[in-house]
């Protein structure tokens, strides 16, 4: 008798891959639009910031000043990296914007990948491409192509945009550097896809990746020269493309370790998927609980539940942010001795001259925009909840409408205002301490908190879109999005002082720069809880779908 | 008999589609109702109108005594639902998700708890992203089983079940059944209807077309019998309440209507018949006799 191994023809290697053309048109046709903006955003980044040098650093003893004072503060160095030559335009861009473009091209590799494998993986998608002419590896290796392609593209578009900044080689080490860090992620994304079963866990591995590799960055730049920690700059890959050093006598050799590390990571995720199972990770899934925590019970525990992640999350980058800015204040004082960013400061910072005052102002009203990015994003679950047809599941039971809605409200109106304030607090406790004035830091908390009605009236907004027209619900996400740039670009390029005016943050008392108004705070406040009110009763007598 | 649920002319419409359109429903307590009718027919809006989740914009609506739309909390307590669709959260694993579920309700009868999940084998420590839809769908059934409710409202409870399942399912609504637990099952599986439910309504683009007891509705409708006779077989057409009357040489089949069938057996008996097979009326018939006169 004939056993089944004589039966099977010997495979070749090639049919593993076969079908990789209908592949790659596939995940290029589903995300086009991801890679073209992602791209586009990216490469626009360069050229903007080579085209403002001579607005930020001038021609002149004041120019040659501001930069040796940016070269030697620690923060601006763990913050952007490290800084070689900040009197060359190219060199400087590198500085300013390099490192940051070639870590947000990493998590843009990231995500590339993890989309158009492990994603498709899971939601069965691919199952249909399987068993069709397609081999085991085909999908991983369209979607490495795509990535490295358009990881390429940003190269080619930054060197190409650079060029005309002598010399051209700079140019060309630059966006080499950046498109190659992106490569490596590439890698990073596809080993990632093949150790979970899940797109999102793949995607915090990944992204956990990139994270680390930008905190060794900004702990070995931020350290002196001569300190040990300084030296691990060179294991961070997103720290690379800054190595290379573009404008400033490129070190083309440095480019070989991202061409490496990424090969070495592709051949591994190649590996790891002959290994595995179609559908199944490396690492099994974990099983969880079988009884639920006493705390999982009700609404509210389970909107805790959803949300705590989220929360920790914000929490942890807002108070990071916040003592890294914080720790610039010393600096910016110094910058404001130039008067054209003195001028700019002013405009910022609530059109205040001590450019202290300026800098909480400017500082506090960035912080508030972001925290107003949570706070609508805390209230959106309500309405992902309603869409995927799991609040009929609670509503089913003993829950009334006001309370699962204020699950969901109460936490959006909370959070957010405790983590303005603390956000307040810890942009002043670093200069609070060294200056020995305690009592700053719940000064600034308190003026962050002035202007927490404008983050209730957003809120309240879309507590009324929730009520009565769900399908608006972008509405509040514009409201954001504009208080996004009239807060954080806006007086610094230049938009009308009316248009500006136009945020729920504009009335509100800018402390410590302008006088506390109660008026104002009261009336914003009385407006949010009218709001609420009304979309609280349309949410208890509308269709639930 | 008391009544659990009762509308009367409930009316609903999404934008220019018509959901129901005039539905007339009864169902005693105690009762394991069945609301048969294809997709599309407004059973899962006549769920949602009933757990008050959809507000019906004509009729009266009253269930165990309350109105669901603004009393929905308090009646919640004393029912438990099941949707066919059933998604969950993610990242919960199974056994939180019947435990969030139950407590929300009121308390979770641990014991029983155990026991269902015995009895469907289900998993609880997986997380619900890993379910495939007919675990999913256990997780939804043990959630409401395992609760100490008057009122299962059941919406195509059983899709995605496998048949070892299906049948669990079956036994354990038998034994609500015993403890006086009324239940409606919306479904367009007939054989399951036919096995679990005493009542049934039908319902039709909206209004229910017929209901009542099955062996009511079985009385409306008609037997099939099929003979085979030495001889010629006798004059039945003459009958009335005789349909599809075909005789084939010594073979005769017919449709016939309850009140036919006296009249039926006399003739036949003064014939010699070989052999008789007569079929009593299925649901399916039934359901199809509403559904193919449009």
């Amino acid at each position: 008798m004939t056993n089944a191994a004589e039966l099977t023809a010997r495979p070749s290697r090639a049919s593993t891959v076969v079908g990789v053309r209908p592949a790659l048109a596939l995940a290029l046709r589903n995300s086009r639009w991801f890679w073209l903006v992602w791209v586009l955003l990216l490469w626009a980044v360069i050229p903007t910031t080579a085209a403002a040098y001579r607005t930020t650093i001038p021609d002149d003893a004041a120019g040659a000043l501001e930069a040796a004072a940016l070269a030697g503060n620690a923060t601006m160095r763990a913050i952007l990296g490290p800084p070689y030559d900040l009197l060359h335009v190219g060199s400087f861009t590198m500085f300013r914007v390099g490192s940051f473009v070639a870590t947000l091209a990493a998590i843009m590799a990231v995500l590339g990948v993890i989309r158009a494998t492990r994603a498709e993986e899971e939601t069965g998608r691919a199952e249909l491409l399987r068993a069709g002419v397609s081999g085991r590896h085909t999908q991983l290796l369209a979607a490495t192509i795509l990535g490295l392609s358009c990881c390429g593209a940003l190269a080619l578009l930054i060197a190409a945009s650079m060029a005309p900044t002598s010399p051209a080689a700079g140019a060309l080490c630059m966006g080499l550097g950046i498109g190659l860090t992106g490569a490596v992620f590439v890698g990073f994304g596809a080993v990632a896809a093949q150790l979970t079963a899940s797109a999102r866990t793949a995607r915090s591995l990944a992204l956990g990746a990139v994270g680390v590799a930008y905190l060794l960055r900004a702990v070995a730049d931020g350290s002196p020269n001569a300190s040990a920690l300084h030296g691990l700059q060179w294991v961070s890959p997103v720290e690379w493309a800054a190595l290379a050093r573009p404008y400033v006598g490129e070190r083309w050799w440095v480019l070989l370790l991202p061409v490496v590390l990424t090969l070495a990571l592709l051949a591994a995720a190649f590996g790891l998927e002959s290994r595995r199972d179609y559908g199944a990770g490396i690492r099994p899934a974990r099983p969880g609980p079988a009884v639920a925590a006493p705390g999982l019970s009700g609404a509210g525990g389970l909107a805790w539940r959803l949300q705590r992640g989220n929360v920790t999350t914000w929490g942890i980058g807002v108070a990071i942010y916040s003592l890294a800015v914080g720790s610039l204040v010393d600096f910016f004082e110094t910058a404001a001795q130039n008067p054209a960013l003195a001028e700019r400061f002013r405009r910022m910072g609530g059109g205040s001259s001590d450019p202290r005052k300026a800098f909480y102002v400017a500082m506090l009203g960035i912080a508030v925009v972001g925290v107003a990015v949570f706070a609508v994003q805390l209230l959106d679950r309500l309405h992902r909840e309603e869409d995927s047809g799991r609040s009929s599941a609670m509503l089913a039971t003993a829950t009334s409408r006001l309370h699962y809605a204020a699950s969901y409200l109460i936490p959006a109106l909370v959070m957010p205002t405790a983590l303005l304030a603390l956000a307040g607090a810890l942009t002043a406790l670093p200069s609070s301490l060294a200056g020995g004035k305690i009592a700053q830091v719940a000064q600034i908390a308190g003026a962050a908190i002035a202007l927490a009605p404008g983050l209730w009236v957003i809120v309240g907004v879309a507590m009324v879109l929730h009520g009565w027209a769900p399908r608006l619900l972008i509405i509040p996400w514009i409201v954001v999005g504009w208080s996004m740039v009239a807060n954080w670009v806006g007086p610094v390029i230049g938009l009308p002082e009316a248009l500006l005016k136009f945020t729920p943050f504009a009335a509100l008392p800018h402390l410590p720069a302008e006088q506390m108004s109660f008026t104002a705070v009261l009336v914003e406040t009385a407006i949010a809880v009218g709001l609420v009110a009304v979309g609280l009763t349309g949410y208890r007598r509308r269709n639930l779908g | 008999m008391s009544v659990a649920i009762r509308t009367r002319g409930l009316r609903k419409s999404f934008g220019s589609s018509v959901a129901l359109d005039g539905l007339d429903l009864d169902i005693g307590t105690g009762e394991v109702h069945g609301l048969l009718g294809p997709n599309g027919s407004g059973k899962s809006t006549t769920i949602r109108v009933l757990l008050g989740l959809l507000h019906a914009d004509e009729g009266q609506v009253a269930l165990l005594g309350g109105d669901p739309w603004s009393q929905a909390p308090e009646l919640h307590r004393r029912l438990a639902y099941v949707p066919g669709d059933v998604s969950l959260w993610p990242n919960l694993t199974g056994g939180e998700v019947i435990d969030l579920l139950g407590r929300a309700r009121g308390a979770v009868d641990g014991h029983r708890r155990e026991e269902l999940i015995a009895r469907f084998d289900l998993d609880p420590t997986k997380k619900c992203r890993s379910y495939s839809k007919g675990n999913r769908q256990k997780v939804a059934l043990i959630c409401a089983l395992a609760s100490d409710v008057e009122l299962l409202l059941l919406d195509e409870p059983t899709s995605g079940l496998d048949p070892l399942m299906e049948r669990v399912f079956t036994e354990v609504i038998r034994d609500g059944r015993a403890n006086g637990r009324t239940v409606l099952l919306a479904s367009h599986i007939l054989s399951e209807v036919e096995t679990l439910c005493d009542h049934v309504s039908i319902i039709k683009a909206g209004r229910c077309v017929e209901a009542g007891t099955l062996t009511e509705l079985r009385h409306l409708t008609r037997t099939r019998l099929i003979v085979e006779v030495d001889g010629p077989p006798p004059a039945l057409h003459n009958l009335p309440g005789i349909h599809d009357l075909t005789i084939d040489g010594e073979r005769l089949s017919c449709q016939i209507d309850s009140a036919a069938l006296p009249a039926v057996l006399r003739s036949l008996s003064e014939v010699h018949v070989r052999s008789l097979v007569s079929a009593p009326p299925t649901l399916e018939e039934l359901f199809l006799r509403h559904y193919q006169r449009s």
